[in-house]
């Protein structure tokens, strides 16, 4: 796509969706949002960039390995923290043990667990992208 | 109460419209935004039960990313769709839909109103949840409080959900994205 005020407006854009992004997800505690919404939201950013200028130049700022690693970190985030409580003694995925206070701990597990699905989420809706854009992006080539 | 009503009669009246736009629209670019519309509505009638986080996550996940992957994915799709005559096929459909449709309403006498004190959905462990994210976890947003700590473990399992299908999808297109690229450098 070559229009210059759609590409002006992408790059304003891009880094305040983001923050908004990372405020849905790190203030989920307080308001309404999380990880899935927080997620989608960061995805819709890189998605919008790959629209408007290429798939190749969103490659350049998010490798699909580093997608593919942070696809598969975001879950295993979640798993390891549900570890991590384990090992010190407490059931499988209860935070109390993480923190000084068993609230703190709450707290750190949330965040923790939160930023692990965003993770999954946002990696797997940019990865779905990808591989849709890619294949439309050989078929008419073969044409 | 009446602006309740008036907005929630606003709100289905506009679900209703869009869906009878989509079943008579042939063009399948039209299907996908009426869809993405359709869940915008759908987004503020969740604003109106005071659901703010379900209502967050069908704007951003139903109206928003299945659109924008829906018309990433049009290009493998013919145009329009085809018209098909009036054949059996329909009648059972009619039928089909007639019987369930009727079935849906029939219960929906037995629903409670909603948001009564009284309704069995507040009698069970709600009440524990929410003094508990008061007292235990120290969180406003119960709903955070819930996914996140009470129920952890299905969240575990819908974030593993996520991660299967989009591995499956990953593998299913990106080995015919390989196939592709190499046959393309083959011509270059």
């Amino acid at each position: 796509m070559d229009n210059l005020i759609l590409k002006v407006c992408t790059k304003v854009l891009f880094t305040p969706i983001i923050l908004f992004g990372l405020y849905v997800q790190f203030h989920g505690d307080f308001g309404p949002g999380g990880g899935f919404q927080a997620g989608v939201i960061v995805a819709a950013a890189f998605i919008l960039y790959a629209m408007v200028f290429s798939v190749e130049d969103c490659k350049v700022i998010m490798p699909p390995k580093l997608n593919f690693f942070l696809l598969a970190l975001g879950a295993f985030l979640y798993g390891f923290v549900g570890i991590i409580g384990l090992i010190l003694g407490d059931p499988y995925l209860s935070y109390d043990v993480l923190g000084s206070t068993k609230e703190a701990g709450q707290h750190i597990g949330i965040l923790l667990v939160e930023f692990g699905v965003g993770l999954t989420v946002c990696n797997v809706m940019i990865s779905l992208f990808y591989s849709f854009a890619n294949f439309n992006f050989g078929k008419k080539n073969n044409d | 109460m009446i602006g309740e009503i008036i907005i929630n009669a606003f709100l289905v009246t506009l679900m209703l419209t869009i869906a009878i736009f989509i079943i008579n629209t042939r063009k399948v670019i039209s299907t996908i935004l009426l869809t993405g519309t359709y869940s915008l509505v759908a987004a503020l009638m969740f604003v109106s039960l005071d659901a703010v986080d379900v209502a967050f996550t069908e704007a951003s996940v139903g109206a928003g990313i299945s659109t924008i992957l829906f018309l990433a994915a049009l290009s493998y799709l013919p145009k329009e769709e085809k018209e098909e005559k009036f054949n059996l096929k329909h009648i059972y459909a009619i039928c089909t839909c007639t019987i369930v449709s009727g079935l849906l309403i029939w219960a929906s006498y037995d629903l409670p109103l909603v948001g009564q004190l009284e309704n069995p959905a507040h009698q069970h462990l709600a009440q524990d949840f929410i003094e508990g994210s008061r007292n235990h976890i120290g969180i406003p947003n119960v709903v955070t409080s819930i996914l996140a700590s009470y129920r952890g473990y299905d969240t575990f399992g819908e974030t593993v959900v996520i991660y299967t299908a989009g591995i499956a999808v990953l593998v299913l297109l990106h080995d015919g994205v390989s196939k592709i690229s190499k046959i393309n450098k083959e011509k270059k």
